[in-house]
C-alpha cells in the first residue's frame, strides 16, 4: 500500500501543471471557448506530441500503458484550468470504447490517429428520453444485408463537431431497457444517413444531437459482441466517472482557494471580509467537501486499478459525493464573492457552470446515491 | 499509488482476524475477565494492546497498511471497553516531553491499564476558550512543590480515575498560553472532591472537581514550567486520527442495518442511510491518508484537520437514523438490556446513546471551535 504518486506520475502531473499555468487563463480559455472548434488545434496537436493521448492505451497499441491512475492525475490538472481539448470525450470515453471492445484490427486502424491527435472521438450513447439510465437505447440496428441499418438520434454527444469516428449504441435486439440487445458501432462522420446538429454547452463546451437516417454500416463496424455492448458502455461509464471526479477535485480546490484568497483581499465593514467567522466556517465547509471528494477519488480509483469486486460501489459513492460536494463548493464560492461571483470576469462562475455538467454527465448524485444504496 | 495489501499485509490481516475470532466476547462471558484476558493476549502478539504507540515504546510500529487493515477488522468485532485518557491521550504527552523517569513510572501502569487516568483541562470559566484557565498552581518557596487551587468540569471518569493529568496556571503572562504548566497527580488525596454531573443520557460520566490546596511534587511536573499548552496542543493532530472513531461507526452502521429492517422500507430512510456511509468511506479513506503520511515520515497532511469534525457528525447521524428506526420506541425510557454492547440494542440504549452522543460535537474541542481552528491552522496558513 502507498498513496504517494510515484516519480512518472509526478512528471506527469506537473507537467500538465505547467500547461495549465500557462495556456489557460481566464483570457486565453475565453477566446477557445469563441474559437469555431471550440477548443484548439494547437494545444491540441502539443498534447499529442508530449505523449499524453497515449497515456491511457496498451504499449502494444502503441500507448504508455497507463492506469486509472495517471488518468485521475491528469484530468484533475485539467479541472484546475477547465480545459477545453477533448481529452475526456476522444480519450477517456472513445478510448474506452476501443480499449474494452475493438478487436485488433481495429485497434490498428484507427488508434494510431487517435494518439497523434488527428483522429478524434466521440461517444454517442445517450438519448433524450434516456434521463440517467445507461440502458435505455431506443436506435435501432436492423440487420441489413452483411451489415446493419441504424435509425434513431442521439443527444447530448460531446465534441460531435470535430469527432471524426462516433462510436454509437443502438439495439440490436430486446426492449428499450433492456441489458441485453445493445450493440455499440463506430461511425464515421461523412456517412450517408448522418446527421449533426450541434450547440454549445452551458460550460463553454460543444456538442451535438446525431440523426440517424437509415445508415448502412458492415459488419466489420460493430465494437465487441453484437447485443453484448452494455458490459462496455458499463465500463465506459465508470472510467468517465473516475476522470470527471479528478476534474471536479481539481475544480474544487480552485475554487475553495480563489474563495479564501477574494475573503481576505474584500474589504466591507472596515475589514476582510475573511475576518468573520460565519464565512470562515463556511470555507472550512467546503475544504472538508472538497477533502472528503479526494479522499474518495483515491479510493475508488485506486480500487479500480486493481480491478477489486468493491470498484463499482466506490465509483457509485464518488459520483454522489462528487456532485454534492461539487456543487456545495462551486455555489458557495459565488455566494461569498458577492455580486462579483455573478459575473463573467471572475472564473468562479465557470467552475460552476462546469461542475453543474460534470454533475449531470453519466449519472447525477442522486441517481448515484440510489444506486449505491441498492 | 496503490492499495494492493502486500503478501505480508495479507497474512497480517489473517493474524488479526484469527486473533479477532479467538478472543471475541461469547456469551455469558464476565465482561471484566473478558477485558483483561483480551488485552493480555494483545500484549502477547507485540504491542497489540497499543496499535498507535511507536516501537520504540513498545507499540507495534505497523506500517499504514497495518493500521488500515487493524480498524477494518476490528470494526466488525466488539471490543473491550478502553479508556482513551492514558493509553491514546496522556501516553503520547509523555512520550514526546516528559523525562525518562516519567516515561519508566507511568506508560507501563497506563499500558496495563492498571491506572486510570482523567483529563483536568476544561474549567466553569473555561470550555472553548481552554486558554482562559484559572486553576492556580504555585511553587513553593523551595521549588519542591506546587499547591493547586481550582476547579475543573466536564471531566470524564473522575469518579473512577486514580491520576489527572491537569492543566494549571503558573504565570499571568501577557500571552494566555504562556503561563500554563502541564501536571499529573493522584485523585484519591486530601484537597480534590469530585462531585457527579448527570448529563443527558441519565449516566454519570463527568464530573466537577475542586482542588483546595492540593499538593503536587515537581517531579509530576511535565516538561518545563509555562509550556503546558504547546504539549497539550501540539499531539491534537495525531490525536484527532483515530478520535473519529470511524472504525466504531462502520460498525454502528452494520448494525443500525442489521435492525432497521421496517425503516429501510422507506426510500427516504434508505438514501439518508447511503449517504452516511459515502461519508463514512470517504473519511475511512481520509484516515488512511493521514496514516498514510504519518508512517512515511511526513508531518501528518491538512486532511488529517477534518477526522474529529466530520467523525463526530457521522457518529451523531447515525444515532439519529437509529432513533428514527426505532419509531415510537425511541420515547420509552424502558429496562437496558444490561449485556455489553453484543446483540442488537434495545430502544432504551438506542435513546441513550443519542442523548450521549450529543457530546461528541461538544468535547475535545467543540466542531464550531474545529472550524476556527481548521480555518486558522490549515486554510489561512496556506493561502
Amino acid at each position: 500500500m502507498n498513496l504517494e504518486l510515484n516519480e512518472e506520475q509526478a512528471l506527469l502531473r506537473d507537467s500538465v501543471a505547467r500547461f495549465v499555468g500557462e495556456h489557460y487563463s481566464l483570457e486565453q480559455r475565453r477566446s477557445i471557448v469563441r474559437s469555431e472548434r471550440g477548443h484548439s488545434a494547437e494545444h491540441w496537436q502539443m498534447m499529442a506530441e508530449l505523449g499524453w493521448l497515449a497515456v491511457p492505451f496498451a504499449e502494444r497499441d502503441g500507448g504508455m500503458g497507463g492506469s486509472a491512475i495517471d488518468t485521475m492525475v491528469m484530468m484533475e490538472q485539467f479541472g484546475k484550468g477547465l480545459v477545453l481539448e477533448p481529452f475526456f470525450t476522444s480519450i477517456v470515453l472513445g478510448g474506452a470504447a476501443l480499449r474494452h471492445g475493438a478487436s485488433d484490427n481495429i485497434k490498428q486502424r484507427l488508434l494510431s490517429g487517435v494518439i497523434d491527435g488527428t483522429r478524434q472521438l466521440a461517444f454517442a450513447h445517450a438519448e433524450r428520453s434516456a434521463r440517467f439510465d445507461l440502458q435505455h437505447v431506443a436506435t435501432r440496428a436492423c440487420p441489413d444485408g452483411a451489415g446493419f441499418v441504424l435509425h434513431g438520434l442521439k443527444s447530448f454527444v460531446l465534441n460531435l463537431e470535430a469527432a471524426d469516428t462516433i462510436v454509437v449504441s443502438a439495439r440490436t435486439g430486446g426492449a428499450i431497457t433492456d441489458r441485453d440487445g445493445i450493440t455499440l458501432f463506430l461511425l464515421e462522420r461523412d456517412c450517408p444517413g448522418v446527421s449533426i446538429q450541434s450547440y454549445p454547452t452551458v460550460d463553454g463546451g460543444r456538442a451535438g444531437d446525431l440523426s440517424l437516417h437509415g445508415v448502412h454500416l458492415a459488419r466489420s463496424s460493430v465494437l465487441g459482441e453484437v447485443d453484448a455492448g452494455c458490459g462496455i458502455v458499463n465500463a465506459v461509464a465508470s472510467e468517465a466517472m473516475l476522470a470527471l471526479a479528478a476534474e471536479a477535485v481539481g475544480a474544487m480546490q480552485v475554487l475553495y482557494q480563489d474563495t479564501v484568497q477574494y475573503t481576505q483581499q474584500r474589504i466591507q465593514f472596515g475589514h476582510p471580509l475573511a475576518n468573520f467567522q460565519v464565512l470562515q466556517h463556511r470555507m472550512v465547509d467546503m475544504f472538508t467537501e472538497y477533502e472528503l471528494a479526494r479522499s474518495l477519488l483515491y479510493r475508488a480509483t485506486l480500487e479500480s486499478a486493481q480491478s477489486l469486486p468493491s470498484a463499482q460501489r466506490s465509483i457509485h459513492a464518488l459520483k454522489y459525493l462528487v456532485g454534492r460536494a461539487g456543487m456545495f463548493v462551486a455555489e458557495s464560492a459565488v455566494q461569498l464573492h458577492g455580486g462579483m461571483g455573478m459575473t463573467e470576469e471572475l472564473r468562479v462562475g465557470h467552475y460552476l457552470k462546469r461542475m453543474l455538467v460534470i454533475d449531470l454527465l453519466f449519472g447525477n448524485a442522486e441517481h448515484h446515491l440510489q444506486k449505491f444504496s441498492e | 499509488m496503490d492499495i494492493e495489501l502486500s503478501a505480508a499485509d495479507l497474512q497480517f490481516q489473517q493474524e488479526v482476524r484469527t486473533f479477532l475470532e479467538e478472543q471475541a466476547l461469547q456469551p455469558g462471558m464476565n465482561p471484566a475477565q473478558w477485558s483483561a484476558r483480551w488485552f493480555a493476549a494483545a500484549t502477547a502478539k507485540g504491542g497489540w494492546d497499543v496499535p498507535r504507540w511507536p516501537k520504540e515504546f513498545g507499540g507495534p510500529g505497523w506500517t499504514a497498511a497495518q493500521h488500515y487493515v487493524w480498524d477494518q477488522e476490528t470494526a466488525k468485532h466488539t471490543l473491550p471497553f478502553d479508556s482513551p485518557f492514558g493509553v491514546v491521550m496522556l501516553a503520547p504527552i509523555l512520550m514526546a516531553y516528559g523525562s525518562v523517569e516519567q516515561q519508566q513510572r507511568f506508560l507501563p501502569a497506563i499500558r496495563a491499564r492498571s491506572v486510570q487516568w482523567c483529563q483536568g483541562y476544561s474549567e466553569p470559566g473555561a470550555g472553548s476558550d481552554l486558554a482562559a484557565l484559572k486553576t492556580r498552581a504555585v511553587l513553593s518557596a523551595d521549588a519542591t512543590h506546587y499547591l493547586l487551587n481550582g476547579t475543573k468540569i466536564w471531566t470524564s471518569a473522575a469518579h473512577l480515575a486514580d491520576w489527572m493529568f491537569c492543566l494549571t496556571r503558573t504565570s499571568e503572562a501577557a500571552r494566555r498560553q504562556q503561563g500554563i504548566t502541564f501536571l499529573l497527580l493522584p485523585m484519591r488525596q486530601p484537597g480534590i472532591d469530585v462531585q457527579p454531573i448527570i448529563t443527558l443520557g441519565g449516566r454519570h460520566h463527568v464530573n466537577m472537581v475542586h482542588l483546595s490546596n492540593v499538593t503536587v511534587p515537581v517531579e509530576n511536573r511535565v516538561g518545563k514550567e509555562g509550556e503546558g499548552w504547546t504539549y497539550a496542543k501540539g499531539l491534537l493532530q495525531h490525536e484527532r486520527i483515530g478520535i473519529a472513531n470511524i472504525s466504531r461507526s462502520r460498525a454502528a452502521l452494520a448494525a443500525l442495518k442489521q435492525s432497521a429492517s421496517a425503516a429501510l422500507e422507506e426510500h427516504s430512510f434508505r438514501m439518508r442511510l447511503a449517504a452516511i456511509e459515502v461519508d463514512l468511506m470517504a473519511l475511512e479513506f481520509t484516515e488512511l491518508r493521514s496514516l498514510a503520511a504519518m508512517s512515511s515520515g511526513m508531518s501528518v497532511g491538512p486532511e488529517s484537520s477534518i477526522l474529529k469534525l466530520k467523525g463526530t457528525e457521522v457518529q451523531q447521524r447515525i444515532q439519529k437514523l437509529a432513533m428514527e428506526a426505532a419509531g415510537l420506541q425511541g420515547a420509552a425510557w424502558g429496562p437496558t438490556s444490561g449485556s455489553l454492547m453484543g446483540g442488537a440494542a434495545t430502544a432504551r440504549e438506542t435513546v441513550e446513546s443519542y442523548l450521549t452522543g450529543r457530546a461528541a460535537t461538544i468535547f475535545g474541542g467543540a466542531s464550531e471551535v474545529q472550524r476556527d481552528v481548521i480555518w486558522k491552522n490549515v486554510i489561512r496558513q496556506r493561502s
